[in-house]
């Protein structure tokens, strides 16, 4: 066995790499730049933590979502590793201090673009040894994006304090515009690019057009309550969650809803109940997933369409993970369109509010806007004129209602999604999997057993029982 | 029903000299002058800020229901309790909540519980490696301090502090809801707790009720917990009661006094508006009854306002200021905190 793979094995548990895992480590260890691109699932946090242990000093992560970066703090405390803490608005400022004081004990270091700026966090980095600077979700950078992240742009000034670093940068989705954003804006050298297929083959996708909301929630009780989970069913609201979750509960299925609104200690416990098995189903909004460790989803189904392509591939990856057989479902109808780009403009600025940030120097927050929307506003009213803003405002919806169309057109049209969806990340399908797509032909009953879930069963609350069964 | 009843025993104390909101600002733990000394003038410390996350929805939501069932009534924006909110209280077990010395701490003190149950669980299952519920660095920091001070991976101190737990849940003054929620929040080794959507679910009752009874169970127990009866659970209760429970603002305020400035002096200094340091000057003598009040009010003065509130059957200050228009808004608030601890 060889000294990465030893590794592997010794702080990760696995016995062999992953598809391009071992070529992008080895670039990583000889101090290259690296573009990596990966799709869910498939094993991108550990391209920077293992070459952590073959090199000297702290490994910095840039992460621009606070839940993604308390993940994978987790992640890597669960196997073992002490050394590591996420610098951001959740530490309080003792916490802070004393944590910038003792900065080099860290190996692993997660923070976030915007806390980059802070000019006492920068000078404690430059001071000590930093091995290499991850970029996650490294799209964010781009600024003709819907995610665009302004912050991000800023990590080029930070970048030259700590010269000669190498940079490794991991998304799951990125068109070849955006790979070019990317590498510019962090000051690359001729980086290694590692480009894996987002094909998942043991995924194979099921689109149903049907004509109105009835018609759905009848296919969708009659899936759930005829096959086998675990599953998650995305919908998009929270009052839907709740109701399916219900109407399932009383068809038997052992379902909870999820969503943002729900305590933090609550959605904490549904991820748990779900990870151990207590439960089959979830249904919930796309708060749900990060966090989710669980190989064994056999099932996804989107009652909705998702409001971007990215975004479904994302959501459909959480299921195989262990490599499995499973299936994506979605059931729309055509006025699931509209509804879809309604709900992608919800925090998008209007012209009016573009107008309010130029003409009164009022910072976006003030006019009731989402932070990461203000932040974006408040960018480009530094850098273009008011009419360049709206027009590129403009531009961007209408790469909205584009997108959104043509994932419509995909799952009506006659071709194979599959296809299409490589397709639209600039890929080539190479091989078809036997189970591919409802346009090629599925044989739902060949996917899976149709038998039913297990069903609740009542069980009389009893706290003394219940305590034993917690401690010996 | 129980939160309900439970706003309708606040609403009763209250006495129908407040508005519907002065309930919604007692539960949150509001840090007014206004909130604090009511606490003081109607004896509500139990009920202090034991819920600081209730919306105003939720909230608006319980008041419309008691009101469209008649058991209160809103009177030139005065709230009462009718005969038969009266009536749904009379049979009513006393509640036992101590909000005023717990602040919500008791909810620090439940984390490091969860953390502990969960960890010894799962390592009596053999298995090291676990996603604790708890994400605070604190409750890490603090529960792997008193787990390895313990011996923790031995076989009997699982089964020591499970037994510790039991003798705990006997508490007569719990009720079986109390101790069903006490132990299906908990999580162990394949066994996550439950939500409270679905404990009420289970309970048929809703999602509040739920939060209230644990808090309330949570109360009960912490005061029984003692270093003899409980070892092991006594150290987990380390720094949970407030030792002094005033705002940071307050704080500051009355360091000032120590050093000898006046309030305009104090207000000028701090950039404050006179109005706040009189609150804080309330808020300290709530919380210290012996703060020298004398250079804000004469004894006379003090003594004439507690009878004109006692003859009157009234704590409103506009009346009681219609009576002794010679005294400010500030010196009769005072007075009336201040008679408060005298006599309670």
């Amino acid at each position: 066995m060889d000294k990465l793979t030893e590794v592997l094995h010794s702080k990760f548990g696995y016995t062999s790499f992953r598809e391009g895992q071992k070529e992008v480590i080895e670039q990583v260890l000889a101090r290259q730049d690296v573009v990596a691109i990966l799709p869910t699932g498939m094993g991108k946090s550990l391209l920077y933590q293992l070459p952590a242990y073959f090199m000297d000093g702290t490994v910095i992560v840039i992460s621009p979502l606070l839940s993604l970066m308390q993940d994978q703090v987790e992640q890597l405390k669960m196997m073992g590793e002490k050394r590591v803490i996420a610098i951001n608005s959740f530490l309080s400022y003792d916490q802070k201090e004393i944590v910038l004081r003792n900065l080099a004990v860290y190996k692993f270091i997660f923070t976030s673009p915007e806390m980059l700026q802070n000019e006492r966090f920068n000078k404690a980095l430059s001071a000590i040894p930093i091995a290499y600077i991850v970029a996650d979700e490294a799209h964010c950078i781009s600024q003709w994006g819907f995610d665009f992240r302004p912050d991000y742009l800023r990590i080029s000034k930070s970048l030259k304090n700590v010269k000669d670093v190498p940079v490794l940068a991991l998304t799951a989705t990125a068109t070849k515009n955006v790979v070019e954003d990317i590498k510019s804006t962090l000051l690359m050298k001729s980086p290694f690019e590692y480009i894996h297929s987002l094909d998942r083959t043991s995924i194979a996708y099921e689109a149903r057009e049907v004509e109105n909301q009835q018609e759905k929630i009848a296919w969708i009780f009659g899936r759930i309550t005829s096959t086998r989970g675990p599953g998650i069913l995305y919908t998009q609201s929270r009052k839907k969650t709740e109701f399916y979750a219900e109407e399932l509960r009383n068809r038997g299925i052992r379902v909870a809803f999820y969503h943002a609104k729900m305590d933090q200690d609550d959605r904490i416990l549904i991820q748990q109940q779900f990870q151990q098995g207590q439960l089959d189903w979830i249904c919930a909004t796309n708060a749900f997933g990060m966090g989710i460790h669980k190989g064994d989803i056999r099932q996804v189904i989107h009652d909705h369409i998702p409001t971007s392509i990215a975004s479904y591939m994302q959501e459909v990856g959480r299921a195989a993970r262990d490599g499995k057989q499973s299936i994506a479902s979605i059931i729309y109808s055509s006025s699931d369109v509209e509804q879809a780009f309604y709900v992608a403009m919800q925090d998008f600025p209007g012209e009016p509010d573009i107008r309010l940030t130029y003409q009164h120097q009022l910072e976006g927050m003030e006019l009731q806007l989402p932070e990461t929307t203000a932040r974006i506003l408040n960018y480009w009213k530094e850098e273009l004129t008011e009419q360049e803003t709206i027009h590129l405002f403009q531009n961007i919806k209408q790469k909205k209602w584009v997108e959104i169309q043509s994932l419509y057109t995909m799952l009506q049209n006659e071709v194979c999604v599959r296809e299409q969806l490589l397709h639209y990340f600039d890929e080539q399908l190479l091989e078809r999997p036997v189970h591919c797509c409802s346009k090629c032909g599925l044989h739902i009953q060949d996917i899976f057993q149709m038998d039913k879930e297990q069903k609740i069963e009542k069980i009389e609350l009893n706290w003394k029982n219940r305590l034993n069964s917690l401690l010996l | 029903m129980y939160f309900q009843k439970l706003l309708l025993v606040i609403i009763h104390k209250f006495n129908g000299e407040r508005s519907s909101m002065a309930p919604y600002y007692l539960l949150k733990g509001k840090k007014s002058g206004q909130t604090i000394q009511d606490v003081t003038y109607f004896d509500l410390h139990p009920f202090f800020s034991l819920y600081p996350k209730l919306s105003k929805e939720e909230y608006n939501v319980e008041i419309s229901t008691l009101l469209s069932n008649n058991l209160i009534e809103e009177k030139e924006a005065f709230i009462f309790i009718t005969e038969k909110g009266l009536g749904q209280i009379k049979s009513m077990r006393e509640t036992l909540y101590n909000g005023w010395d717990l602040r919500g701490n008791e909810h620090i003190f439940w984390r490091r519980l969860d953390l502990t149950v969960q960890t010894l669980s799962h390592f009596q299952a053999n298995e090291k490696r676990f996603i604790p519920n708890q994400k605070d660095n604190a409750i890490h920091h603090f529960v792997r301090g008193f787990l390895l001070e313990r011996n923790f991976q031995s076989s009997t101190f699982g089964s020591q502090f499970k037994n510790q737990l039991m003798l705990l849940l006997e508490n007569p003054k719990l009720l079986e809801i109390h101790r069903t929620l006490f132990v299906y929040r908990l999580s162990g080794y394949k066994e996550s707790g439950l939500t409270w959507e679905q404990l009420a679910q289970e309970q048929n009752s809703t999602i509040l009720d739920m939060k209230f009874q644990f808090i309330e169970c949570l109360h009960i127990l912490l005061s029984d917990i003692t270093a003899e009866k409980f070892p092991d659970l006594y150290a987990l209760l380390k720094d949970i009661y407030v030792l002094t429970p005033l705002t940071d603002s307050a704080t500051k305020t009355s360091q000032l006094f120590e050093k000898g400035y006046t309030i305009d002096e104090i207000a000028q200094m701090r950039f404050l508006k006179l109005n706040t340091i009189e609150d804080h000057v309330i808020e300290i003598v709530s919380a210290n009854q012996s703060f020298p009040i004398y250079s804000f009010i004469t004894s006379e003065q003090l003594q004439r306002v507690l009878d004109i509130s006692k003859q009157l059957k009234t704590k409103k200050l506009k009346i009681i200021r219609e009576n002794a228009s010679d005294l400010s808004y500030f010196q009769i608030r005072l007075a009336l905190t201040k008679g408060e601890e005298v006599h309670g």
